[in-house]
């Protein structure tokens, strides 16, 4: 199969190394041999990886694409165990149509994978995270009793949890639509991860996890709980879920934990340092707009609110440094282009204003 | 040797803070070792890591460096663990 380029917007997925070159250039000239020998092996190694990167953001991974002829609404999944290690991708244990063997997280992994690919496919056209068939590669079991997930340019990573205050990562399906849709950002509007950028970036994550559990249990906004997390949580932990997209700062209130710390309007915004500018807070506000957007108009949430969030996220306009405001702007004139003066258009600007967001 | 560690972001956005004082310890010496590595290879500036992706703060007698999941160097890992299981 032709690689076919993608414009990616300029952007470089992100590869920061603590040793920054220019240091290794001069280490590398030095006149101590062994010192200048290990320099010069290092940054073959970080122009090997920077390469590998951007060509795998160019060209997807050209290793594994669908052999001609391959059906265009099939994922191409892969589950790599880590083994407790840190070192990625770890040992490959179930590629695509693989029958499910006995270990439960692997197969979480790879259903989550493929749910997430069906929401993206069937309701948005979207073929895989770059929209032209990406494989999916997921790790589980990352590191020793580890209490995250994330997304680190290329694939997820999911830990087991400690079992005292999350269980295994890869339980909830939003969790695995959250990480995915990471993906998506990047391929799109690769929404800067810091501030209100960043806080949009995970916004968009926890509402296309959130629709994927809702597409996948065939739920109205009525009967979706719109939470985020929920059934990570260990049973010691006092709360339902780590965020509620219908009440932020209410999913949990823990003696270890903490309280919920979302606000759900622009009043409570929270200016932090932490959390890169504290985008897992902040998240909390664009969050409630969708859901008062969504349960205002009723029916899925995938069909029209998703629709018009999703076609804002990858129509080019969204800047990779946007405000709430800037995105608030353009989910309106997303609504009026799509479906005119009506109800979209209204439900989705009173959203707004009740979370205090200017449409700039 | 007085060694702070703060732990930040994640899939949760939950902080952790920890600290333990190396005087008195048997293994004080190993501490030292990791914190003195762990400094010289983190950043003066937060690094913006990957998405949901953990980061840290180490601060060893005052002396504060940023590091960032999943490009912890192996004494950060050891020194960052340790501190958040035994610390206070």
């Amino acid at each position: 199969m032709v690689p076919v380029m993608t414009t990616t917007g300029g952007h470089e997925p992100v590869f920061c190394t603590i040793i920054p070159p220019h240091v290794l250039d001069t280490l590398s000239q030095t006149a101590d041999r062994t010192l200048a020998a290990k320099a010069r092996r290092t940054l073959e190694q970080d122009a090997f990886e920077r390469t590998r990167r951007r060509l795998t953001t160019v060209l997807g991974a050209p290793a594994l694409a669908p052999p001609g002829g391959a059906a265009e609404d099939k994922p191409i999944r892969t589950i790599h165990d880590a083994r407790h290690r840190q070192d990625l991708p770890g040992k490959k244990v179930r590629g695509e149509d693989d029958k499910p063997g006995k270990d439960a997280t692997v197969n979480r992994a790879y259903a989550g994978l493929g749910a997430t690919f069906d929401l993206f496919v069937k309701a948005y056209r979207r073929n895989s995270i770059n929209g032209e068939g990406l494989p999916l590669n997921a790790t589980v079991h990352f590191g020793e009793e580890y209490n995250n997930a994330f997304w680190n340019g290329e694939q997820m990573v999911f830990g087991d949890g400690d079992g005292e205050i999350f269980l295994d990562f890869t339980i909830p399906v939003d969790v695995i639509g959250h990480e995915l849709t990471h993906g998506v950002t990047q391929y799109t509007a690769n929404l800067t991860y810091f501030g209100q950028p960043g806080a949009l970036n995970e916004h968009f994550s926890d509402v296309f996890g959130s629709l994927i559990k809702q597409y996948t249990l065939g739920q109205g906004v009525g009967e979706a709980d719109w939470l985020i997390g929920a059934g990570l949580l260990a049973p010691r932990v006092t709360g339902t879920a780590l965020r509620s997209m219908k009440a932020p700062g209410t999913a949990y209130d823990d003696d270890v934990l903490g309280k919920d710390p979302q606000p759900a309007t622009m009043d409570d915004f929270v200016r932090t340092g932490r959390d890169n500018g504290g985008v897992h807070i902040n998240s909390g506000i664009p969050n409630h707009a969708f859901y008062l957007a969504a349960t205002a108009l009723g029916g899925h949430a995938w069909e029209r609110a998703g629709q018009i969030w999703y076609d804002v996220l990858t129509g080019g306009g969204l800047d990779s440094r946007a405000s709430f405001a800037d995105f608030a702007a353009l989910t309106l004139a997303q609504a009026q282009t799509s479906y005119g003066e009506g109800e979209e258009l209204q439900a989705v600007t009173k959203a707004w204003e009740q979370v205090g967001v200017p449409a700039a | 040797m007085r060694i702070q560690v703060s732990r930040t972001g994640g899939f949760a956005g939950i902080e952790r803070h920890a600290e333990v004082d190396t005087s008195g310890r048997p293994d004080a010496q190993e501490w030292h070792a990791l914190a003195d590595q762990a400094i010289a290879a983190g950043r003066g500036t937060p690094p913006i890591g990957v998405p949901d992706g953990f980061g840290y703060r180490i601060t060893v007698d005052g002396r504060t460096v940023y590091c960032a999941d999943p490009r912890l160097t192996e004494e950060q890992r050891k020194l960052i663990s340790r501190v958040l299981k035994e610390g206070a």
